[in-house]
């Protein structure tokens, strides 16, 4: 009889063992223009849950594994939909939140997050948010419970515009584009690029503005027609950077070279103007150049997402959040799921550099990340590499 | 100076787009007296179907693309009749408002899915096509969109004024128990109209497509907004009124944005609108008959 | 427990500006400007707690006044259109509010960082709730402490002559006048209501949400805001409850089970709402 008890609470055991999960929360816009993200962030995110699980999973504070769990929310881009959605997630007995898609989501978000880790006085809410896609310069710093794994903008076009330089004597000026209405790609020209090709010892003639579902350019094109700069910088999405090369070809523009703003490397924008967009240079943190990225890009397409700069965030959050986990000895156990969130903070926070898919990346106080880029080019309707610094 | 006449002469010939949905939203609104939100929505769908032909022949010229447009405006046109229209009664006139507005969530949606909000290449006519005078140019394909818009503005009245269909759709607007009275089928002209005013939107999708360039979910909101402006500084029911009213529009908000920039630009044209709210409130043109 | 505390605060503001467009449509008026009163009353009540450090209360008093005065300039030009042209109208109004926000900036420094609202990045950091120690359900007893009071007034000038006036007014303008109602006095009076309510229920959202920019004010919400009183029905202020329920509670949160599908839906069910209760939920007219 003691033996069969043993051999049976061994067994209960055992599948208890098997049994454990670690759930990880991502979220993200699954409407409207940037549905894409939505999809291509979470198909990456199963991915690598799906690669860490086949390879035992996570170990955890008892020695034992647990797989990662991963579900997916809709916020639909919009911030009283985000914030309802990460108070759902802190509901449940995820250890962190992976999200979100849109800054304007990440912003409100951020500020319902507690300011300083630990203040008795603050009554935020205490739950880790990793971010994969948000870009929005300076999001991160809003609260000690949030982090970035997006590219540093500043970094990139810094280097972006110093190459240029170096690889083109003879250019000297340049003009900028820039989506007035939507904060990431404003924040981008007047911070970023801007000051950025200033600081090259390029000459900024002037600026065109537009809004984000703009349609008509002739003016702007005009004013760049006029300024005759050889770099035009285009800080806008897909949609209007689309509409603008178009206009850009009517009226005969050909400026000797054009940059891109992060976001617009990805496939929409040569499925949108393919042939216009032929040759923009856009610095990147992403691209299936080595035997790393191709596996992720491989492993996502098999949950049906595209690899991107922002989705293979995603997939690196993941396995920079195990190698956290393990590191903290998070316990697994459904009664610690707050003391597992804060060590997961702590541990996001301890963090000096993490391994990306294309080489090491550095974080920083501000729990922001310096990733390692390279520099694209539309050719053919494909992003090829142009230059890549590592 | 040449700015000034440059920006609006842009701003007149892109308002060529405006006149195109605007004459189906006066049509609508106006003709028809119903409050149909989810028009530029579904004349974007429309558009989008018209893509449908190019995954099924690859290389399609545009006007094959446009036809399909054409058509599926036609068919999406029925649809909010049916799911909108059809079983409301008259007596509850804020219901269509919001079941309009629903279809138009609903076809943003589907549009949203299919695409994964991804913006789609629209085949062209002419949009390399620039007449210029020195240093003044004009755009070839927006003068197309021009031309259609006349098309469709002499197409619809006669229509309108010298078919049956025409005086029962207006009979059904002024008075519709008059009109039944009279043996008119009140369903059937409705089916018929939204049908007609679909298949102008369904064109008039795929024209602002291929102008534009690229088709996205973006769309359709500011659309809907150009359009109802057009329409009350057109004057309700007038569809020369709507023509006349997208140039105006168009111009305008180009000369302001020359003057005063991007971000004040969409405030001026509201300004406009009270402007006429104010002081015509009739709009351009006053239409003949009706209310 | 925490998610149901947010939903509820969430359901709570939502019923303020749909309760802003009932009394509005109740004298026949479609109404698409309330999110420019909402917005405005967030703006406000932001600054004040932010900028000037006031305590939330008087900050919302000052934004159910300056909701109340932009209502009521409103309503006197709106007087002179009917029917569509007021949608399209009021519709504009909300556009230019927008506008305006986008091109506003108002920073002070505090510390070492500038605050206040800037044009189109918005304003952020409108921490008055965690910076003072608020717990999610002591904001939700508030905000519906504020709602109840709200559906109280209402439920209240329902059941009073002002609320028969108000409703005969929507009915019938012509013989409302025929027997001495002053149009003028109704019409522009119900607006200023409304717009009094939308000032505090945007001032709510600034605070719930931290950060608020022009675009959180866009012609989405604005039509939201006449969907909750017309899916609901204008019987009562309960019909634009049971409207707010509906669609954030059941369809936006409810239906996430869904996935994918529940974005469908959205669009679906208040088109078969409608379909199925042209009158709303609760019905239309008061009989008596």
């Amino acid at each position: 009889m003691k033996k069969l008890a043993l051999a049976v609470s061994l067994a209960l055991a055992a599948g208890m063992a098997h049994a454990q999960t670690i759930k990880i929360a991502g979220f993200g816009a699954k409407s409207g223009v940037v549905r894409s993200f939505g999809i291509n962030s979470e198909a990456a995110l199963l991915a690598a849950a799906d690669v860490i699980n086949k390879a035992g999973g996570v170990k955890l504070a008892d020695g034992s594994k647990a797989k990662m769990v991963v579900e997916f929310y809709d916020d639909r881009c919009n911030a009283e939909e985000g914030i309802s959605v990460i108070r759902r997630i802190a509901g449940t007995d995820a250890v962190v939140a992976v999200g979100p898609t849109c800054s304007n989501v990440a912003e409100p978000l951020f500020g319902i997050l507690q300011k300083k880790a630990g203040d008795a006085g603050d009554s935020g809410l205490q739950m880790p948010v990793f971010t994969d896609v948000a870009i929005k310069v300076g999001l991160a710093k809003i609260s000690e419970w949030a982090f970035r794994n997006v590219p540093n903008e500043m970094t990139m076009y810094n280097s972006l515009f110093y190459w240029l330089r170096t690889q083109h004597p003879g250019l000297k000026t340049v003009y900028g584009g820039v989506e007035e209405d939507f904060a990431h790609s404003r924040a981008t020209w007047y911070i970023v690029m801007k000051t950025r090709a200033e600081a090259s010892g390029y000459e900024v003639l002037g600026t065109s503005k537009w809004l984000l579902a703009d349609s008509n350019f002739a003016t702007q094109v005009r004013e760049m027609k006029k300024a005759n700069a050889d770099i035009i910088a285009l800080s806008a999405h897909p949609f209007t950077t689309c509409g603008v090369l178009k206009e850009m070809q009517r009226q005969g523009v050909k400026p000797k070279l054009l940059v891109g703003l992060t976001s617009s490397s990805s496939l929409e924008t040569l499925q949108g103007c393919p042939k216009q967009a032929e040759g923009i240079i856009i610095p990147t943190s992403f691209a299936p150049i080595n035997k790393e990225a191709n596996f992720a890009a491989k492993s996502t397409a098999k949950f049906k997402g595209a690899a991107d700069l922002h989705s293979m965030a995603a997939w690196e959050n993941m396995f920079i959040l195990k190698n956290v986990m393990e590191a903290e000895g998070i316990s697994g156990k459904p009664g610690d799921v707050q003391a597992d969130r804060r060590k997961i903070r702590d541990g996001l926070a301890r963090l000096k550099t993490t391994q990306g898919l294309m080489g090491v990346t550095k974080r920083d106080a501000e729990r922001e990340a310096d990733k390692p880029y390279l520099f694209v080019h539309a050719k053919k309707g494909e992003w090829k590499v142009l230059y890549n610094p590592l | 100076m040449l700015d000034f006449f440059q920006a609006v002469s842009d701003g007149v010939l892109f308002g060529a787009t405006y006149a195109l949905i605007g004459i189906g939203f006066t049509l609508v609104f106006g003709v028809m007296h119903k409050i149909n939100m989810a028009y530029a929505a579904a004349s974007v769908g429309g558009a989008y179907a018209g893509l449908l032909v190019l995954q099924v022949m690859a290389g399609a010229p545009p006007w094959v693309v446009f036809s399909c447009a054409f058509l599926a405006g036609g068919l999406l046109g029925w649809m909010v009749y049916v799911t909108c229209f059809h079983f409301i009664p008259l007596s509850s006139p804020l219901a269509p408002l919001m079941s309009t507005v629903g279809m138009l969530l609903l076809i943003d949606e589907v549009i949203v899915h299919l695409t994964a909000g991804m913006p789609q290449a629209y085949p062209a006519l002419f949009d390399d096509v620039m007449l210029s005078m020195g240093e003044f140019t004009l755009r070839g394909d927006l003068m197309l969109v021009f031309g259609v818009s006349v098309l469709a503005m002499i197409a619809l009245l006669l229509l309108l004024y010298r078919t049956r269909l025409g005086l029962a759709t207006r009979a059904v607007a002024q008075q519709p128990v008059a009109a039944q009275l009279c043996g008119i089928r009140l369903a059937r002209v409705n089916v018929l109209t939204f049908v007609v005013t679909g298949l102008l939107g369904g064109l008039a999708g795929a024209l602002v497509g291929a102008s534009v360039g690229t088709l996205s979910p973006l769309l359709t909101v500011p659309l809907t907004i150009k359009g109802l402006i057009v329409t009350v500084i057109g004057g309700l029911g007038s569809i020369p009124g709507a023509i006349v009213a997208g140039l105006l529009v168009g111009g305008f908000e180009n000369v302001l944005q020359l003057y005063r920039g991007v971000t004040e630009r969409d405030l001026y044209v509201m300004l406009l609108l009270f402007a006429f709210l104010i002081f015509r409130p009739a709009g351009l043109f006053a239409p003949r008959g009706g209310h | 427990m925490d998610f149901y505390f947010g939903l509820a605060q969430l359901i709570g503001v939502h019923t303020l500006l749909g309760l802003s467009a009932y009394i509005v449509l109740l004298t026949g008026q479609v109404s698409l400007a309330q999110a420019g009163f909402f917005a405005v009353g967030a703006y406000v009540a932001g600054m004040l707690t932010v900028l000037a450090g006031w305590h939330i209360v008087p900050a919302l008093g000052v934004s159910a006044m300056s909701g109340a005065a932009v209502a009521c300039a409103v309503g006197f030009p709106a007087l002179r259109v009917k029917g569509l042209m007021l949608v399209i109208a009021t519709l504009a109004f909300g556009e230019g509010v927008r506008l305006f926000f986008f091109n506003f900036d108002y920073q002070i420094a505090k510390g070492e960082i500038q605050v206040g609202p800037l044009g189109g990045e918005g304003f952020r950091q409108i921490r008055f709730f965690p910076e003072n120690g608020w717990e999610t359900w002591e904001v939700m007893y508030f905000i519906w402490a504020i709602v109840i009071a709200a559906m109280a007034l209402l439920w209240w000038f329902d059941r009073s002559r002002y609320g028969t006036v108000l409703r005969a007014v929507g009915e019938d303008e012509l013989a409302a006048q025929s027997v001495g109602i002053n149009l003028t006095a109704v019409k522009v009076s119900a607006m200023t209501v409304g717009g009094a309510i939308a000032g505090v229920g945007g001032g709510l959202y600034a605070h719930y949400t931290t950060h608020i920019e022009h675009l959180s004010f866009n012609i989405l919400l604005a039509t939201f805001a006449i969907a909750y009183p017309i899916v609901g029905g204008l019987r009562s202020v309960f019909g634009t409850l049971l409207a707010v329920i509906f669609v954030q509670g059941f369809l936006v949160e409810g239906l996430r089970f869904l996935g994918d599908w529940r974005n469908l839906l959205f669009g679906a069910l208040i088109v078969l709402a409608m379909n199925l209760r042209p009158e709303g939920i609760l019905g239309g007219r008061r009989r008596a």
